[in-house]
């Protein structure tokens, strides 16, 4: 019997659509702006550092989607974590606020989990009604006001500060990936969530402890998003309640277009990580084309149907 | 309304404007008209010749920013500076830091910009003046920026003559004397604040034959209606209702229909096409207040060209405020919102 090699075994081409259709637009734009300033290094780094908070929400939800699950509360989490992070910060060492902040995400998200797993409740309904309840702690937590952040460290290490000359959001960028992509590819938890997505009997059978994966899925996400919070605190130099508010859909969007599918079992990171950024390069290269803003929604728009059409079509096959 | 509302919201963050008789900028800077700015021959063909270049970097999309947009790309034309980017950062102070980072590699020469929170944009908006970009903003300053130094002028809604005129309008609908509610917008909101209270302050100051027998509040605009009914209840001699911007305005206008009531007069702010159509029929409502966005675009494409050819601009730029009515309904809607007036209004005024 003829097998495929161990390196291409599971490989769907569709998953590689989305670095045909990234490598498309880039070419396009590049073609389109080679007088401004597009292909130049630093509006090149100005895409991947806009893109870092949406890479590293994606990667939590390639994990979520990939088990079968939904997190709709991530874009209210990253305005919780980042103020949270911000307050604490008054009193305290960078550290100590990045720390709550992650805890604060992976906290909701241990919640959001354990509703679902023990109270058996859609993940869809959960996150949605912790999404409404959040946005409002957010509101509530400063009453409106934004928080400065005025801590050196803090603003370096999550935001505008760099490593032997590579920003650290550079840095963020790739450790969550690298990281992300070896969880779901090479550890016993990445193979069971993949598991639980596929079939969440078979995972039973098999003997995986399907509620606490799933707790520990929402939990990954909620995490994911908080440490997103504090990427654009630092960035921003302080935290308001409205961060993050309009992500989850181009989260979802790139996460999806990446080759994670909807319905569970299949999830990509390294995908993730190239929709995100092709969602943040049409952002840019659509205002650099100096477009009217109805003209880049629209535009928008009709590359994403594209890009989803393709790599969802093929799929289906 | 919501993006008239935005367009000088912030201002209360920055702006503590503690005087009364005037608008007053972050230093408290006494108000220069932006219809006061003015380029001559020689310094438009200088500006001209420098082929220089503007972006635009919103807060929103609304017909607010359009008529603003409009106002600053027609005079940019008559400067001889080209728009290279408009964005709109939906109300998301990040977006609007990667909107900016985007647009510098343009590098623009000037950047006309609502920026969307004090605190969250003195960050986003410093890498543009490293850049040496000239920067215009509407009604809104990143904390810690310096006039002269991080940008050109501020440009704003005159918000003290927006309640002022909304007051000589509800004195003129009512002849001069009666006695009136007055609804109020019940939170923290420097907008609306400055306007309720500079409508309040002129009625009692210059109008002593009028009084408000009645004051409330509201929080969200659903609640104009069952406010307008109280009031009605309580005081069936009403003559006229203040009402603190359009969307409530509406449910006032509906309580007033439901009760039959084609006396009591209504003035409010900002342009809306239900109360427009019920002005012009000749129903409750009396004038509408409006600020004229169209200027405003202009006057900040005005003070970006100072910028860029580095003569002063006065610090605080305010827009010129009109009050609207049957009379000149259409001429409003142009002046306001830089668009003809909504077809149903023209019907109206037309068949009578």
């Amino acid at each position: 019997m003829l097998r495929a090699p161990a390196s291409l075994r599971g490989v769907d081409p569709a998953r590689y659509v989305v670095y045909l259709g990234f490598l498309l637009v880039l070419g396009g734009f590049a073609v389109a702006l080679r007088n401004d300033g597009f292909l130049s290094a630093a509006n090149l780094l100005n895409i991947v550092q806009g893109a870092t908070p949406v890479t590293v929400m994606s990667v939590g939800t390639v994990f979520v989607l990939t088990a079968g699950e939904i997190d709709l509360s991530i874009g209210s989490v990253v305005a919780v974590a980042a103020l949270v992070g911000a307050i604490v910060l008054r009193g305290a060492p960078w550290w100590a606020a990045a720390a709550a902040a992650l805890l604060a995400g992976g906290g909701i998200g241990l919640v959001n989990g354990a509703l679902v797993a023990y109270l058996r409740l859609p993940s869809f309904l959960v996150t949605l009604a912790t999404m409404g309840l959040l946005a409002g702690v957010a509101r509530w937590l400063t009453d409106l006001r934004s928080v400065p952040i005025t801590d050196d460290i803090f603003n370096g290490l999550f935001g505008s500060g760099a490593l032997f000359g590579v920003p650290s959001l550079v840095l963020w960028t790739i450790a969550t990936v690298v990281a992300g992509h070896f969880a779901l590819r090479e550890t016993k938890f990445g193979a069971h969530v993949l598991a639980l997505g596929d079939s969440a009997a078979a995972a039973r059978a098999a003997g995986i402890r399907v509620r606490r994966l799933r707790m520990q899925v929402l939990a990954l996400s909620g995490a994911t998003a908080a440490l997103a919070g504090v990427l654009y605190a630092g960035r921003l130099n302080g935290a308001r309640y409205s961060l993050g508010e309009t992500d989850l859909l181009t989260v979802i969007a790139a996460v999806i277009v990446g080759g994670t599918r909807l319905s569970g079992g299949t999830g990509s990171v390294p995908g993730a990580l190239v929709g995100a950024l092709l969602m943040e390069m049409l952002n840019n290269g659509l205002i650099l084309m100096g477009l009217a803003v109805s003209e880049q929604m629209m535009v928008r728009g009709v590359i994403i149907l594209v890009a989803v059409a393709l790599t969802l079509r093929e799929r289906r096959v | 309304m919501k993006a008239t509302f935005f367009a000088a919201t912030a201002l209360a963050l920055t702006l503590a404007a503690p005087a009364f008789a005037q608008t007053r900028g972050p230093g408290g800077e006494a108000p220069t008209p932006t219809t006061d700015l003015k380029l001559d021959a020689d310094e438009i063909a200088k500006l001209k010749g420098e082929h220089a270049t503007a972006a635009l970097l919103w807060h929103t999309s609304s017909d607010f920013v359009n008529a603003v947009t409009a106002g600053a790309t027609d005079t940019f034309a008559t400067l001889g500076m080209k728009v290279v980017a408009e964005t709109d950062a939906g109300f998301d102070p990040a977006k609007q830091q990667s909107d900016i980072a985007t647009v510098l590699a343009k590098k623009p020469n000037a950047i006309l910009a609502l920026p969307l929170d004090p605190v969250t944009s003195a960050a986003a908006f410093r890498p543009a003046v490293a850049a040496g970009v000239k920067i215009v903003l509407l009604s809104n300053v990143p904390a810690g920026f310096t006039y002269g130094k991080d940008y050109v002028a501020i440009v704003t809604d005159d918000l003290f003559a927006m309640g002022s005129h909304a007051a000589d309008a509800m004195a003129t609908a009512i002849g001069g004397k009666g006695h009136i509610g007055y609804i109020f917008h019940d939170a923290a909101y420097y907008v609306t604040n400055q306007r309720d209270q500079s409508f309040k302050k002129t009625i009692e100051t210059k109008y002593p034959d009028i009084k408000i027998v009645e004051s409330q509040g509201i929080t969200a605009p659903d609640q104009g209606e069952k406010v307008a009914q109280a009031m009605l209840l309580k005081h069936p001699d009403l003559d006229g209702i203040y009402v603190t911007w359009a969307e409530p305005a509406e449910g006032v206008l509906s309580a007033l229909r439901q009760a039959g009531n084609r006396h009591v007069k209504i003035v409010t702010l900002d342009l809306s096409e239900p109360l427009a159509l019920d002005m012009v029929k000749g129903g409750n409502v009396a004038a509408i207040v409006a600020d004229q966005a169209y200027a405003l675009g202009a006057g900040m494409a005005t003070a970006a060209g100072y910028g860029v050819l580095g003569k002063a601009a006065p610090p605080f730029l305010v827009a010129p405020v009109l009050t609207v009515t049957k009379a000149n309904v259409e001429q409003g809607y142009q002046q306001s919102l830089h668009r003809a007036a909504p077809d149903s209004v023209v019907k109206a005024l037309k068949g009578g």
